[in-house]
């Protein structure tokens, strides 16, 4: 047995039944752009460009370090990237350009 | 709870609190990837302030009415469980989205808890958005292996004579739990009843009490 199975055997989000630490329920209020993030993501849904398992997935695909690392919405909003990438509809130069333009006017 | 947050003496200056008004790199990147949709007419400007306005209504108070109901309305009770969307649609509640409502209902026997061992699945329609910790790993990974050890954490404490029925949510269906009424409500008003129903109830952390209203009698 080799422990690099259990890899195979349950991807970053199946931690159903796993042990982990006490429930903290101290809550926070959603960002302005966490709120947009969340609206985005139902318009994808809505148009059939992105749907909810899709994104489930795609935010599976960042990897256990990026959905450690990152907090829910940055998770979102990466995984949305990716998968307009993959699916043609943009490409890593219109985000960059456009990411560069955004920091520009800000 | 150890204090161990408090126990850092901010002799490191705050960056980030001091650069508030400039936007991270998410929320640029969040920014870029709208508007370059808008800007291909795949989606429209509108439509993301539209859905910002639908998500701001959607709060537990539409869950608490839907309980109310089906605690007063025993035919209305047997419909909700019987489709759990319909019914809400029923009271003029729409669902923005093409998820299943399942409705569980609490009773002498059996206690229901619902989670998203996935991700954070939830009855956003009827409930809005989910708290923190519901789409945090503690909950998530302990809630199917020792839902009595979790509901103990939030103060609930079922008896061994009752069974708990955890049920996952998927991206297609979601669970509300339908709460026990509190004893001594048989006077309440139908508006009453949905002051004392709360979000947590209804995913099934805590019971419905008469200490926990919302308004002043």
């Amino acid at each position: 047995m080799n422990n690099s199975e259990q890899l195979l055997r349950r991807l970053p989000n199946d931690i159903g039944g796993l042990p982990a630490d006490a429930i903290d329920r101290t809550e926070h209020a959603l960002e302005p752009w966490e709120k947009r993030c969340h609206a985005l993501a139902d318009v994808l849904d809505f148009h059939k460009i992105i749907n909810t398992e899709e994104k489930r997935r795609g935010v599976e695909a960042l990897g256990a370090e990026m959905i450690g690392k990152l907090t829910y919405y940055e998770r979102w909003i990466a995984t949305f990237a990716n998968i307009l990438f993959q699916k043609g509809i943009l490409t890593p130069s219109d985000l960059a350009r456009k990411m560069d333009e955004i920091e520009a006017r800000t | 709870m150890p204090d161990h947050h408090h126990d850092h003496t901010h002799d490191h200056p705050h960056a980030e609190i001091s650069q508030t008004e400039r936007p991270g790199y998410y929320e640029i990147m969040e920014t870029a990837v709208r508007e370059l949709l808008i800007e291909k007419r795949l989606i429209g400007a509108n439509e993301i302030r539209r859905q910002i306005e639908v998500l701001d209504s959607r709060t537990p108070a539409l869950g608490a009415k839907v309980v109310a109901r089906a605690w007063v309305d025993p035919a209305f009770r047997s419909r909700l469980l019987a489709n759990g969307r319909a019914a809400c649609e029923e009271l003029g509640l729409s669902f923005y989205d093409d998820t299943g409502l399942i409705v569980l209902e609490n009773t002498d026997t059996v206690h229901n808890l619902i989670v998203c061992t996935l991700c954070s699945c939830y009855p956003r329609p009827v409930l809005g958005l989910p708290p923190d910790w519901y789409k945090l790993k503690p909950y998530r990974a302990r809630a199917v292996s020792e839902p009595r050890a979790v509901l103990a954490e939030f103060g609930t404490i079922i008896p061994d004579d009752v069974q708990i029925r955890v049920s996952d949510s998927t991206a297609m269906v979601r669970f509300l739990v339908l709460p026990r009424r509190p004893e001594g409500t048989e006077d309440y008003t139908e508006e009453q009843l949905t002051d004392l129903v709360t979000r947590d109830a209804m995913i099934g952390v805590v019971p419905v009490t008469l200490a926990a209203e919302r308004t002043a009698p």
